[in-house]
Formats: C-alpha cells, structure tokens, sequence
C-alpha cells in the first residue's frame, strides 16, 4: 500500500478503520475568522476547538468523543456550525435553550436594540413574575444524519488535548470507528416511529404551556407597546432609537419612527394612488392645437392603413414563410418519410 | 428569425400569384402548414421518374416474348397439369378441382392484347408499407377461342385461366432472370396472379435488372371484351358451383371473382377518366392510401382481413363521391341520394370528404351504388340480398366489398372517425398531420381494447374436418364445402364464419372487431395450393355503453317456436336459457358471472372464447389475451389476500372515510370550532393507487408476519369554522394545532370503542412547517392522517418571504435562513391544502368518466414502482396528470365517446408508455384535467437546471406547470424513464403470452453501479413485491418478535431511501421500487469520477490519494467509495443484507 500523506492543505489525516475499508478524518486547529471573532456568542475557543472534516454522516457527539478519547475529554461537538450561523441553537438539546431560542425571537421581533436591552429586561424582571416554563416533548436520543462529508467542531477541555490530537504520529494504525448505543437503521426507524407519537398527556401538557408562555410573552409586549407607543427610546449616552415601519412612520414597538424604504423611494405611502396634475395645458395655444389634430389625422390614416392592408397581407406572409421554415427543417430531419 | 426572412423576401408588395397561394392554403387546406406538410410528404411515397426506363425496358422485352410464345392444343386439364408439373410448375387450379372425366379442354394461345393496369397504369402509384415495392400490373388478355359459355360454371374458368398462367410461369421463369411467384391476394386461388421481381440477391447482376425501380410485376390473365361469358349468368343471385346432393344456392362472391377477371381494362379508362377530369384526385388518393396503409388496410405483416390487393377500392371510392351515386330503387324511395362532389375541391378536401363517407357509410345496412354510365346492369336488390356489404363500382358489375367481412368495414369506419375527429378539432392532437399520416397505427395494444393473439387456425381446420367426419348431418358437410367453394379456400371460408359469427355473438358490445392476419406470402411457381394463413389476432374496440353488460337479452318465449329463438339458441348454444326477469317478461336470455370488476372487464372476452369454443371447437386455451397477467400485476397474491383476511376496495375506503367523516363531525359540541369541511388527498380514496386499499384490525396486524404488517395511512385534511383565536404566529399556530388534535383524539376515542386515535408531531427542523397530524386507526382496520388547514398560514408565511424584497439586508427582519424555510414551508402548505384537493376532486371526476382511468393509472404506477423511479423521483399526481391524456385528449376536452378514449386499462397504459417514450419534455405538457372551457394560454416555459425536476405539466389550475414536478424527475432519470418507455412499447407491440408482461414488468440492474439488497423478511410492505415470495412471509411468520402496538403506516425504506438521498445528495443518485422492493439501486454521480484538489466543504467523503509527484504541490483527494458503502451499511444495519458492487 502506498503510503498516504500524513497532512493535506494543513490538516492532519486521520484514518478510521472501518469493517472494510478505511474512512479518513481530516482535523486541523480551529482559526476564527475575522467577521466571526465580533459575534457576540462565541462559543469556539481558539486554543482547545479542533475543527474535523469528513465526520462519517451518522456520527454522534458521543462517538467523536469516543473517537477522541485518547487525547482528552471533549466538552463538547458542534455539527455543520459553519453552514448556517444558527444552527448551533437549533441544535441544542436542552429546553433552557429552546427558551433562549423563543425569547431571542420575541426580542427580534420587537426589534429593540441588543445592548439596551438587558437594563430593560431586569427591570420587568424585577417587577413582573416570571414567564412560565415550557414543558417540551420528550426527546428521545436518535442520530441525526448529517450531509457525507461534512464538518464538525470539537471543543476540547483542556487545551493541550488539541495537540494531542493534531500530532501526526498518534499511531500507526488507524482508530476503529467508535459505536454510541444511539439504535442504526431500522431499529432507528421503529425508534422515530415510535417518539414521534408521544403520548396525549405529554402532547396537551406540551401545547398547553407553551400557548401559556405565548400568552404571557404576548401580554408582555403587548403592555410594553402601549406604554412606549410614540414615545422616543434614548440611551444612557443620550442616542434616540429610530425605527422603521407603521403606517405614517410610527412604530408600535416603541422608538422613533421613519417612513418605510418604499416611500423613500417613491414618495408614495401605501396603495392609494394620487392623480399626477398636468404640467402644462397642451393646447392652450391655436397653433398647439391645430398642430395636435393634424397630427392626430395623420395617425389615424395610418393605422387605417396598416389595419385593412399591408399590415394583415404582411402578417399573412409572414406566418406563412415561417409555416414554410418550419416544414423545411422537418424534411431535413427525415419525418416525412412515414414508412 | 423575422427580420432575416423580410431581409430575404424584400418588403415589396405580394404579387397576386403568391397571395393566392397564401390564402388558398389556410382556406382550402386544415392550415397553411399542414399544407405545406402535405406538400412535403408526396414525393415521398411516389415512385421516382429515374427509375422507370430499365423498367419499361424489361416489360417491352416481356411483352415481346409473351406475344412471340407458341400455341398449345386442347387437353384434359388434369393430363395438361401434369405436363407442366414435369418441368416443375404447378396449375393453381382452385375449388372444385377438375377431374379426368371433364369434358372441357384447357389451351394456350398467345394473348391478343398485353396492357399495363392499375394504379401503375394511372400514374398514381402509392409506396406500400414496410418497403413493400410498388406493383405493376399487367393484364393479359385470353383469346376468345379458348373459351366456351359454359365457361361460368364450376370453376372451369378459373381451371382455364390457372392453366393459362401457369404456361406463362413455366416459359417466363427459363427465359428471364427474375424470381417468379405465384400471388393468391387474400389466400383466394381465383385472384392469383404471377409475380415477377428481381431478388436483391441478383440485382444489377442480371440483364433485366429492374430493382431501382422498386416494383414488382402482376401478371393478370384477364377476360378479352366482349366477354365470352354471358354476363346475366353472373348476377349476384345466380348459382355457378354445383356439388352433388346439395341444393343450388347463389354464388355471389364467387360470381363476382368471375367478373373482376373483366375489370381491369375497364378501370383504367375510368380511373384515366377521373384523373383528367377532377385535378385533386391524385393527391387525394395517395394521402388516402397513406393514411389506410399506416392503419393496416393493404399489405404487410398484420393486416385487417380483406383489403389485401383492394387498390381498386380506394379509386372507387373517390369515384363515387366525385361522380356521385346511382339511384335505386327501394322501398324508402331514392331521397337519400349522395350529391357529387365539386371537382374544385382541394385534395386535402377529397381526402376529408373520403373519411366523412367512410365514417358514416354503413355498407352492410345502405349499400352504395357508384353512378354508372347506363344504369343497374345487375338489380341492386340482388346484390343487397346476397352480399353482406354493397359498394358496387360505376362498371355496376362488381362490388369491391364481396370477400370483405363487416368487422373489417367496422374498423375502417371507427379508424375514419377517429382521423376525422382529430381534423375537425385542432388542437385535440399535438401534432395533427403526423397523427393522420406519418404515425403507424398498428400497433396492436395502442388500437384496441382487447388483443386476442394468435387464434391458431390449423387447429381449427382439422377439427373442422374431424367434425364433418364424427356426426354432423351429411347436410352441414356439404354446406361447408359449398362455403370453401364460395370463398375460394378453407381459411376463408372459415374467416367469414368466424367473423359473422363474433360480429352477431358482441352486438353493440364492441365498435369494431377487427380481424388482423400476415398479408399472404408470395409462393413458388411449383406450389399449386397457396399456404395456408394459420394465426390471425383478433382486436377489439369496446363501445364503452354494452360492453361489459351482463345479460345478453334474446327474443321473449311468446315468440317460441319462431326461428328468432331457434337462432338465438343456436348462436349461445347452451348458454342461452330462458329466464324471468323482475319486470316479469320471460326471455331468452343468456348470463354471464362474474365475481369481480376484473372479471366484468373481460366479459367480451370470454364471450369470444365461449363462441369460438362452441361453433369452431377451439378451446379456451388457445384463446390468449394478456388481461389476466396484467390484472396480476395488481393483485396481490392470493396468499396473502387470505392471511390479511380483509376484504377491502376502494368503495370500502370511502365508506369508511365517510364515517370518519360522520364521526368527526358528530363531536362538535366537543371542538372549540365547528368542522366545516373534511377533504379526502389520497390516492386511496380516488381509485388510482396501484392496490385496492385493505383494512386490517390491529389484531390482525399484530399477528401478521413482519412481512405482511405494511398498512396505508390515507392522508385526509379537516377545515375548520374561521376564527379570531387563532394566534398571530407560526409557530403558536402549530402548537394550537396540536392542542385541536389532542382533543379531537381524546373525544373520537371516547365515542367509538375501539378506536385508535394518537398525533404524530412529525419531525421537522423547519419551525414554520407543521407536520403534525391527527393518526386515526378505526376498528375496521383503516388508517387515516389529518392535518388542519389554517388559511392565516399562507398570510404570515408570505409575509416572512416578503418582507425582503424592499429592504436592505442590513435592516431585514428575517434572516435568510427563516425566509428559505418560509419558502419551503409555503411550498408544502399550497401543494398539501391548495393543490391536493383540487387534484384530488379532479382525477375522481376523470375516473368516474373514464371507466379505463383509474386501472391505467394503476398499471402505469406499478410500471414507474418497478422500474424504480415512482415515487422518489416521479410524483404520484404527475403520473396521474399524465395517465389523463389519452382521455382528455392534447388540448380540449373531448366527449367520453370520442374514437380516441381508450375503454381497457390495457390500451391506456401501452397508450401512456407510447407517450412517454415519445415525448419530448423539453417542451411543456398542457393537460385538460380541469373542466373549464376557458381558452388556455400558453403555458409559461420555466427554465429549470438540470438537477431539478425537467418536466412541466401544466393544467388550468397550475400555469405554471411545477407543482407536481419541481423535485423530479431530474435530467438523468427522465431520461432514463423515455428509454424505459421505449423499451417496453417495444415489448408489448409483441407481447404474446403472460411472460411478455413479466417481462415489461421485471426490472434489470445491470445500469447500477451499486446494487443494495435488503432483508425481505423485515420490510413491512414486501408483500407487494411483483416477484413476491411468499416463502419470506411463511418462514418469517413465528420468528417475528411480537410487540403490543400496531404501526400503521410504517415503512422503512422510503424512509432510509430519503436519508440515503439526502445524506449522499452529490455523491450517488438512488432507485427503489416503494412498492415492496427489497433493492436499492444506485449510481455514482459522474462529476465526482476525477481526483480533485483537497477542500473542507467538499460535500463528499474523500481518501487522499498517495503522492507521487513531489513537483506537484496540489493535494489531491478521490472519493472513498469503499468507505461511503461502509457508511450505508451502517445507516441500514438491520435492514440491509447485501451491498453488491460492479
């Protein structure tokens, strides 16, 4: 066997045996880009995240442990965290995150800003009770297949496990792929099957605090909309909120607001359509209006004209010679040959 | 494209000439392209000028050595036969042979006159199908001194004439270098006539060597003028044959064989006549003869019985509506006289009017007359009393329609109908002109509603004989040999009774019943009888109204003893019996059982095979169609038909849809809303999916094998009253949702007992797409899914995905991701609650019109599922838009009676393969589906990438086209599914027995890359395999762990199929049969074959491949397939057993 380069493009190549053939993971230090850096959750750290590609597409956090166990504990495994920025939340199991998730929305959609908001929060905090909890469905533990090839981070708990697993000469031999008790095909299938029909109880116990916690929070921006309706939001350095939306450039969500983009554009608000005045009087003059019919006439014979003659003959002609083209090229593919 | 033409043409004013032109084409013609097609076509199917000096060369030195040969004196036929037999050529003598006692002599003298006739003679010579060559005849005409008067009787003519021409074989086949034949058009020894060609062996070898003219040369002994015969004795009413001991009875067709020997000669000047006088009849007769010989109707390999060698039929029937009708008279008087065309009219108009006639002409019921010169020379009663059908030539002696049966005459008239409907409506068919002249109709499955192949009648012609021997009276003996007299051999006579007595036995059950046999092979000069025709096909075209009636009603017993009853009795033999009916009438009757609609569509089959059996003695056997292999296929096996002990179909699916329905709404007082309105999205409930629909009770289920368990889920949609509780958002709607499912299945369960009601919450990562459904097992053993339709969705989702397109990213509300999943969850809300139902209702309209729909719709999905493509990559509804086509037709909708609509599942599904293999989907579909008579506009071409779906199908309710086929089927497997098509047409135009249909169902993986078997034991629906073992369930039966709870609906490999798709999306492309199959085939995506430098969002799992060249410092990677097969074993452990690589 030939041998197979130890590192590719800055990667160190990993090969996993699998029963027949070997798989090859190919790991390097995980490097945060510039734009990524600013973000305020930056869940990566630089020393001890170590970045794999070609994870095999049924892998589970707890096989990449495995997998990664001679170099130290993994805290943590994040999947595809570069393919869309969100993912990292969807993805988590644990329903304080869901909250997270759900409060994230709600702060969306009032469209406050970020840092004004946790001076706001602890002050309705303080005063109101907190919101109910959502009791979630339960989440039985199944595999979530991720695309061939794809990425994953791996977030060590000590930083020297990161080296560790980057030193090219680990071992001669390649790893055996590590197996989670997580059920594989069709017990997999039986398994979704069955968690995808919980129980009733679970279901309305489920539907019902959530639409509690939707009430609540609804309540909550509701009472808020009211309060601040039209009234500017100032910062502590003296900065005023402006928003955009509403009709006539209110907001309900509070803040200053300024018209929408369209009628910045346009000038125009909504639907409604204004008459455009005339400039000018066309034929205000005799000389206007004499050159007007004249010309007016001169149209006219035209198209009376192209209506009953050349036009019709033209088109005549015209159909005709394509009808003509498209026969030819018919011939020339042999069709009118019928047996 | 316009500005060069006005380039070319320059923008001066048209000259009267070319406007003229222009007009009298849209004006004259369909339009002025078919014009032009027409056009196009002539020269195609005329004999070429170049090649016909060699030609007139050959036959001038024939004429010359025919006139130069000598006399031979009087003998005894038989002793002159055997003369002739010495130098090794026969005497075609026919029916009865002569014997030595005959008192008559035969001789030869040379001809007085040598003539070329015919078509070839006129100039209007039309290409014959499959590279038949043009004929050329010659006619020879017989001095009087060999003929006596009594010449008319017993064949002796014929004896004279056979002789006659056997003298000419005998001298031309040693004196030129050409193959001579003997021709018995029709099988009939009378019409034989002495074939000259140039083999293609010898061409350009020989001196004579005519074969660029493509033809070859009929030699016609015909009767000199005067005839020397009398001609009263050959009226239709008069009785030429005797044979002992049996009452003289008219000879009509054998009278009329007599005179057609005078016919040529006459023919010509007419038709020489016709030519000059009416200018579009040339090209009107040769688009006719194209058109008949693309229907069959001349020679070749399956042709309907009786217009073999009938040119002159085509001729005289322009010359009757040219020339118009003779008057008779009759009873009704002659008010219905047919006025002669203009001779103005364009060929295009001749050739309409020809199909007009022919359409509506009933020969057999108002004979036709063609205007003769001076009157009847025979009295058109005779010819009405003695002939079946009646179309008498201008000469007023011969009727062309003599040996032609009345199925055939059905066919030609349903054919005409056909072609004209298509004419008279542009638009029914894409593409008209190649419908009506460049499209072989022969294919057999494609044309009619039944195909009975292969009849053999070498059988039947022993038994025939053994029955005339065992204990027939000595009567119907010779009756039969009169009949093999009359129609010159055994085979015809036997094909007319066998006609006449299927056209009585299917009545008004069947349009047309076409009888189809190989046109009669050419035979050696030293064969004197010609071979015999031993298999025709037998074709049906139901008429959708009788044909699968029940009781064929015969006359009533007060009218007992008349000979009505005794017919009928004879007719059904013991079939026929008399019943009481519940209006009390008493009647002959006779009934045909059936247990299932399978059953009742092969009612005029098994008619058939009673018939054949009770008047021919062929048995049931060797009656063979291909209805009941194609009914297997969408059956199950009987075995486990009787372990799932239900009784299901779809009337039982709708029954219990609603009561599910009922139920529903019986909780009202329960639900927060009231429920509006229930509607049905399943292809269960609408009569198209491949298997009836089957309720088993959860007992049943549990105690099934593994194998047996699959149990469909018929997915319905619940509408509520509207509302303001709803929330305002998505995702709160969702959980409303669940809430409304929750409570429903809490109170169904608590007001019917033994109900099963759970919610399924459905597994999405997209939050805005609620997949929840309300799971509805009933105690009968049906599975239903609901899903609630809430129209505020469609707003807020829209509302997300435009809420972009004004703002700048910066400021946007919604991230990117949110908007695609706002697309993709309003994609799925228009196509489950918008499009579903209306699809729904249509396709149920179309089966409820269209007794054929539903089974073809099934055949053609079975044939998608086992050629893997239904499905994953074929939508369901796409399949049903497609199956409507040949029943709505292209662009209008047509009546339920139309020509075109096929009445048998089997028709329509080898008429959907037949589209499918032909059409070009570059080009979108429109399909009629909905009954809107709006005028449709064009449908909008929507350019599509070749990864997604290629086809586009429109309807009046999607313009667009892509609501069934944005996800496929892709470039790779449309193209894949035409060659599938064209494939099977190919198998089914000659299927004939039951492994045929096997194997247009079976599927081959010799195209797959990787071929992944899976364990049959533990797939839920392995039942429905088309090669199902039933050894799996039976094996399986105890091993199978038993658990509590039923899983309706559960099915793993559509499940492992959408993983293993979406996983290995840009690495491998997958194929399996949902229904059942127990492989998965799969090619590696070509793009992916080359080594290419290393990425990490590669999207593909690679193996770095070995450096080589230190000098490169690229790093390349190759896909690792071994590893990617490692990874499917392990998504599939469990269900897979095998993963086979080639």
């Amino acid at each position: 066997m030939p041998i197979l380069p130890k590192s590719l493009s800055g990667f160190t190549v990993i090969p996993i045996a699998y029963s027949r053939s070997t798989h090859y993971i190919y790991a390097r230090a995980h490097v945060t880009s510039k734009s990524k850096a600013s973000k305020p959750v930056n869940v990566l750290h630089e020393a001890r995240t170590l970045f794999i590609v070609n994870v095999p597409p049924d892998a589970t956090e707890r096989e990449l442990a495995l997998l990664f166990k001679h170099c130290g504990t993994v805290e943590r495994v994040l999947f595809d965290f570069n393919s869309a920025d969100n993912t990292l939340v969807e993805n988590a199991p644990d329903s304080d995150e869901e909250m997270c998730e759900d409060a994230d929305a709600e702060e969306a959609d009032t469209g406050t800003d970020a840092e004004a908001r946790p001076r706001k929060k602890r002050k309705i905090h303080t005063s109101e009770p907190t919101p109910p909890e959502v009791i979630s469905l339960p989440n039985q533990s199944l595999r979530i297949l991720h695309k061939t090839g794809s990425c994953a981070h791996l977030i060590f708990l000590d930083a020297s496990s990161l080296a560790k697993a980057l030193s090219p000469s680990v071992s001669s031999k390649p790893l055996p792929w590590p197996s989670s008790e997580e059920p594989r095909g069709l017990s997999h299938y039986l398994a979704k099957y069955d968690a995808e029909r919980p129980p009733l109880d679970t279901i309305r116990v489920h539907a019902d605090s959530y639409m509690e916690r939707f009430e609540f929070d609804l309540a909550k921006s509701k009472q808020e909309a009211k309060y601040r309706k039209g009234e500017a939001v100032v910062d502590e350095d003296g900065f005023t909120l402006v928003t955009r939306g509403g009709a006539y450039g209110q907001t309900l969500g509070g803040g200053v607001g300024v018209a929408s983009k369209k009628f910045m554009l346009t000038g125009k608000t909504g639907s409604r359509k204004r008459k455009e005045k005339k400039q000018e009087k066309e034929t205000f003059y005799a000389f206007q209006k004499a050159e007007k019919q004249r010309k007016g006439e001169l149209k006219f014979f035209v198209v009376r004209m192209s209506v009953y003659g050349c036009v019709a003959i033209l088109d005549l002609k015209r159909n005709f010679e394509a009808d003509k083209q498209r026969v030819e090229k018919l011939k020339e593919s042999r069709r009118f040959k019928p047996y | 494209m316009d500005m060069s033409e006005s380039d070319r043409h320059g923008e001066g004013p048209l000259t009267g000439h070319e406007l003229k032109d222009i007009k009298d084409a849209a004006d004259l013609y369909q339009s002025g392209s078919f014009k032009l097609q027409i056009d196009a076509l002539l020269p195609n199917v005329r004999p070429k000028e170049s090649a016909r000096q060699q030609l007139d060369r050959f036959l001038l030195s024939l004429r010359n050595h025919i006139l130069s040969l000598p006399s031979i004196t009087p003998q005894n036929p038989l002793t002159a036969a055997q003369t002739l037999a010495k130098q090794g050529v026969a005497v075609p003598f026919v029916h009865p042979l002569p014997s030595r006692d005959d008192k008559w002599k035969v001789a030869f003298e040379p001809p007085m006159e040598i003539n070329i006739v015919g078509s070839w003679g006129n100039g209007i010579a039309v290409k014959k199908k499959n590279g038949g060559r043009f004929g050329v005849d010659l006619s020879v005409e017989m001095p009087h001194s060999l003929f006596q008067e009594k010449d008319y009787l017993d064949g002796r003519f014929f004896h004279k004439k056979s002789y006659y021409l056997a003298v000419l074989a005998q001298s031309i086949s040693i004196s030129f270098d050409v193959d001579t034949l003997y021709a018995s058009p029709l099988g009939d020894p009378r019409l034989t006539t002495l074939n000259n060609n140039v083999a293609d062996i010898l061409a350009g070898s020989t001196s004579h060597d005519f074969s660029k003219s493509h033809a070859d040369i009929y030699i016609i002994p015909i009767l000199p003028s005067p005839n020397p015969l009398p001609p009263a004795k050959l009226s239709p009413s008069h009785s030429n044959v005797r044979i002992p001991s049996v009452l003289p009875s008219p000879s009509p067709i054998y009278n009329n064989a007599v005179l057609l020997s005078t016919y040529p000669k006459l023919a010509l000047l007419s038709t020489h006549q016709l030519k000059h006088s009416s200018p579009a009849f040339h090209d009107a007769h040769t688009l006719l003869r194209v058109w008949a010989n693309q229907r069959g109707y001349g020679d070749g390999e399956l042709c309907v019985k009786g217009f073999e060698a009938k040119g002159s039929f085509w001729t005289g029937l322009l010359r009757l509506l040219v020339s118009g009708e003779e008057p008779v008279a009759t009873k009704s008087g002659n008010a219905k006289l047919r006025r002669p065309l203009g001779k103005g009219l364009s060929s295009y108009q001749l050739f309409k009017a020809a199909l007009d006639f022919l359409a509506k002409q009933k020969f057999g019921e108002t004979p036709a007359f063609t205007k003769t010169v001076d009157g009847h020379k025979y009295p058109p009663e005779e010819y009405i009393a003695h002939h079946p059908a009646v179309f008498v030539d201008r000469t007023s002696t011969i009727n062309f329609l003599s040996d032609v049966p009345l199925t055939s005459l059905d066919l030609l008239s349903h054919d005409a109908k056909e072609t004209l409907e298509q004419l008279n409506n542009p638009g029914t068919s894409d593409d008209m002109f190649a419908e009506c002249f460049l499209k072989s109709e022969r294919g057999l499955f494609t044309r009619f509603d039944a195909v009975i192949g292969q009849v053999n009648l070498i059988l039947t012609e022993c038994i025939l004989l053994t029955f005339c021997r065992v204990d027939l009276p000595q009567a119907t003996l010779n009756q039969s040999a009169l009949a093999v007299v009359e129609h010159g051999s055994p085979d015809a006579a036997l094909l007319a009774s066998v006609a006449s007595i299927l056209r009585r036995g299917l009545g008004d059950r069947t349009k047309a019943i076409a009888i189809l046999q190989p046109g009669t092979p050419f035979r050696p000069i030293s064969s004197a009888q010609s071979p015999s025709t031993s298999t025709v096909h037998i074709g049906l075209i139901y008429d959708l109204a009788h044909a699968f009636r029940l009781v064929d009603h015969g006359p009533s017993a007060e009218n007992q003893d008349s000979s009505v009853a005794e017919e009928f009795r004879h007719l059904w033999g013991n079939r026929a019996e008399l019943r009481r009916f519940k209006d009390g009438r008493i009647a002959e009757s006779v009934v045909w059982e059936v247990a299932t609609s399978d059953e009742r569509a092969h009612i005029p089959v098994s008619i058939i095979r009673h018939l054949l059996q009770l008047h021919f003695g062929i048995s049931a056997e060797h009656v063979r169609t291909l209805q009941t292999s194609f009914d297997s296929m969408l059956r199950l096996p009987d075995d486990v038909r009787r372990l799932h002990r239900a009784a299901g179909g779809y009337k039982a699916a709708v029954t219990a849809f609603d009561d599910i329905v009922r139920s529903l709404k019986a909780l009202d007082e329960q639900l927060p809303l009231a429920l509006l309105n229930v509607s049905p999205i399943s292809e269960y409930l609408r009569y198209t999916s491949t298997f009836a629909p089957l309720p088993v009770p959860a007992s049943t289920l549990m105690a099934l094998p593994e194998s047996l368990r699959f149990l469909p889920t018929i997915p319905i949609i619940l509408e509520f009253e509207k509302s303001s509780k709803w929330p305002d958002d998505l995702k709160a709607i969702q959980k409303v949702k669940l809430a409304f499912f929750e409570s429903i299945a809490r109170s169904l369960m608590a007001s019917k007992p033994g109900l099963k009601a759970s919610v399924a919450i459905g597994d999405s990562s997209n939050p805005f797409q609620g997949l929840a459904t309300l799971e509805i097992f009933t105690a009968e053993g049906w599975s239903f899914s609901a899903s609630i339709w809430h129209d505020r969705e469609a707003t807020l989702l829209d509302r997300i995905i435009g809420s972009s397109k004004t703002l700048a990213p910066s400021d946007q509300e919604h991230s990117v991701r949110e908007q695609r999943e706002a697309k993709a969850a309003r994609e799925l809300y228009t196509r489950t609650f918008i499009h579903s139902p209306r699809h729904h209702r249509a396709i149920t309209n179309l089966c409820h019109k269209y007794s054929a729909y539903s089974g073809t719709v099934r055949l053609v999905k079975r044939w998608l599922a086992v050629h893997w493509l239904l499905r994953s990559h074929v939508s369901e509804e796409a399949i049903e838009i497609i199956c409507a086509r040949p029943f709505v037709g292209g662009k209008q909708a047509s009546t339920e009676d139309a020509a075109t609509v096929p009445h048998s599942k089997e028709r329509g599904f080898a008429l959907v393969i037949e589209f499918l293999g032909d059409w070009k989907w570059e080009e979108p579909l429109f399909i009629p589906l909905y009954e809107d008579n709006t005028p449709a506009p064009a449908p909008e071409i929507v350019a599509v990438s070749a990864k997604q779906g290629v086809w586009t199908l429109s309807t009046a309710e999607d313009r667009t086209g892509r609501m069934w086929t944005s996800y496929g089927p892709d470039y790779v497997s449309a193209h894949r599914l035409r060659a599938l098509a064209k494939e099977a047409i190919k198998i089914i135009q000659d299927a004939e027995t039951d492994s045929d249909v096997k194997r247009l169902f079976s599927h081959s993986t010799d195209d797959y890359d990787v071929v992944i078997e899976l364990n049959s034991a533990v797939l839920p629906r392995y039942y429905q395999n088309v090669n199902a073992n039933s050894s799996v369930w039976s094996r399986s039966s105890h091993s199978g762990v038993v658990e509590s709870t039923p899983r309706p609906g559960f099915d793993p490999l559509p499940l492992f199929l959408a993983d293993l798709q979406s996983t290995f999306a840009d690495t491998l492309k997958f194929f399996a049969d949902p229904f059942g199959g127990d492989r998965i085939g799969a090619i590696w995506l070509p793009d992916l074959k080359v080594p290419r430098p290393f990425r990490a969002l590669a999207g593909f799992s690679s193996e770095p491949l070995p450096k080589e060249d230190k000098a490169k410092d690229k790093e390349l990677v190759v896909l690792n397939r071994q590893s990617v097969l490692d990874d499917i074993e392990r998504l599939g452990s469990g269900l897979i057993k095998n993963i086979v690589t080639r």
